[in-house]
């Protein structure tokens, strides 16, 4: 049986009462379950209108209004330090073991997590948002999300669309998924299609799983790296290229394939529409 | 006599004068350990502040006229950080009577304030949040105001001294209390 103790836990997010709404009650009811479980939940955030300072709720939780002004939609302006003092003071205060982030779009919980883990604290990470990748807003949070996600002890998405999303963002950018969903229906529908796959990644192994569970070892070829002196002779052995990127901000690759007269079918995201007018299908990436 | 209590934190001392006779007289300190370094670093900024203000102005080459604000500067920074240090302060109960508040600074100046016994709801010890810092403090419900009356104005003392206080300030608002609740007629 696991070894089980009490936890000293520490919830932060911008988003808690008295704003009403998913995220909100999301800490609310765990913090009550968790203390109903016997462990301490503190949570912090910050001000709102003339709420400040300490204040208890239901069950003993114990609440920190830090009195910092929301700067934009509820969120603290990003100071990346200036939130340190208190987070430290607090941590200690409250002799806190470990640390829970609420939130993608919240600049504390952020902030939070990575001086957490500065400290040496355990910290998790739940992630309630669901977005996409082409917009400006988006391409920003991810690179946010991916610099938290990469030194958090455990990730919790609250559903499976939720962290399969999230799970995409982290190694999005060139739709390695699209191609899993997308070379099983072409290799069925036209029987003399095959597929040449050039590249190295995370992603690589879900593309293998796909060959293996759909039986394409004839029909789908993996390279791996392609040193760079080799594309061109990659690239004429091919007759239609193929890039299932999910954001580009121009897509090189592109007119690489068009001047060595390859037919060329992208995804229309990013500058990919000013890159290439001509010559291209463009489809929009859709993975549902 | 008094009962110190040092080395429970690195910058306070607390001490606990309690006399029996003539009258009875609760009284409690929280005393600021001094630093030599510091009104040292303070004077030795505050006179490099005001040399570089002579020197800017009385210049042969290109006289700053504006560098003159750099002396009373540097005499009001000397000011602020040597002679406005807090000394001390202190909590002296007198059962039935009243409570006073002392501050002793560095220069000499004390200031006090007196709250009668009735006046006093409850001392309360609560939880102060600054965008920085969280620390605790003792302070004073009163009756008929709406502000809280802080204990110690200048020192953030830890909770360890500030819990004999507040008890022994709860035991007297309580006795003192008893007796208000009778009122004039009796």
């Amino acid at each position: 049986m696991a070894d089980w103790r009490r936890h000293r836990i520490l919830m932060v997010s911008d988003f808690f009462y008295p704003n009403f709404g998913g995220v909100e009650s999301h800490i609310y009811y765990l913090s009550q379950c968790l203390l109903e479980l016997g462990h301490k939940v503190v949570v912090m955030t910050h001000a709102y209108a003339n709420r400040s300072g300490v204040r208890y709720m239901t069950g003993g939780l114990k609440v920190y209004y830090i009195p910092w002004k929301p700067f934009l939609m509820q969120n603290t302006l990003p100071t990346f330090y200036g939130t340190l003092p208190i987070i430290r003071n607090i941590l200690i205060r409250e002799k806190i073991s470990l640390v829970h982030g609420h939130q993608a779009f919240s600049t504390l919980c952020h902030e939070a997590l990575m001086h957490a883990r500065t400290m040496g604290y355990k910290v998790v990470f739940t992630d309630h948002s669901l977005y996409g990748f082409a917009d400006i807003g988006s391409i920003h949070m991810n690179k946010v999300l991916q610099f938290t996600l990469a030194d958090v002890s455990q990730a919790i998405c609250v559903s499976h669309t939720s962290k399969e999303n999230t799970v995409l963002r982290l190694v999005y950018r060139k739709g390695a998924d699209l191609l899993v969903e997308v070379i099983p229906e072409v290799c069925r529908l036209f029987p003399q299609v095959r597929f040449i796959v050039g590249g190295d990644g995370p992603k690589r192994v879900r593309l293998e799983e796909m060959r293996e569970k759909h039986s394409l070892q004839d029909r789908v070829e993996m390279l791996g790296a392609v040193p760079h002196a080799r594309v061109r002779s990659v690239l004429i052995s091919g007759h239609i290229f193929l890039n299932s990127s999910l954001t580009e901000a121009f897509c090189i690759a592109i007119l690489e394939a068009a001047s060595c007269g390859l037919l060329t079918v992208s995804t229309r995201v990013g500058g990919v529409p000013e890159a290439c007018t001509v010559f291209v299908l463009l489809p929009r990436p859709n993975l549902l | 006599m008094g009962d110190k209590q040092s080395g429970v934190h690195a910058k306070y001392d607390y001490i606990h004068d309690q006399e029996s006779s003539p009258s009875p007289l609760d009284a409690h300190h929280v005393e600021v350990r001094r630093s030599g370094a510091k009104p040292v670093a303070a004077c030795f900024f505050a006179a490099l502040v005001s040399a570089y203000a002579f020197f800017a102005f009385y210049s042969k080459e290109k006289p700053n006229i504006l560098a003159v604000w750099g002396i009373p500067l540097g005499a009001l920074l000397m000011m602020k950080l040597c002679w406005r240090t807090v000394k001390k302060e202190s909590v002296l109960i007198m059962p039935t009577f009243g409570v006073q508040l002392e501050t002793h600074y560095r220069s000499g100046r004390i200031i006090r304030r007196f709250v009668p016994m009735g006046k006093i709801l409850k001392p309360v010890l609560q939880e102060c949040v600054t965008p920085v810092t969280c620390y605790w403090c003792l302070s004073l419900l009163l009756r008929d105001e709406e502000q809280l009356m802080l204990v110690f104005k200048e020192i953030r003392s830890p909770l360890k001294m500030l819990i004999p206080i507040w008890k022994a300030l709860c035991a007297a608002a309580d006795e003192g209390g008893g007796l208000e609740e009778c009122g004039p007629d009796g």
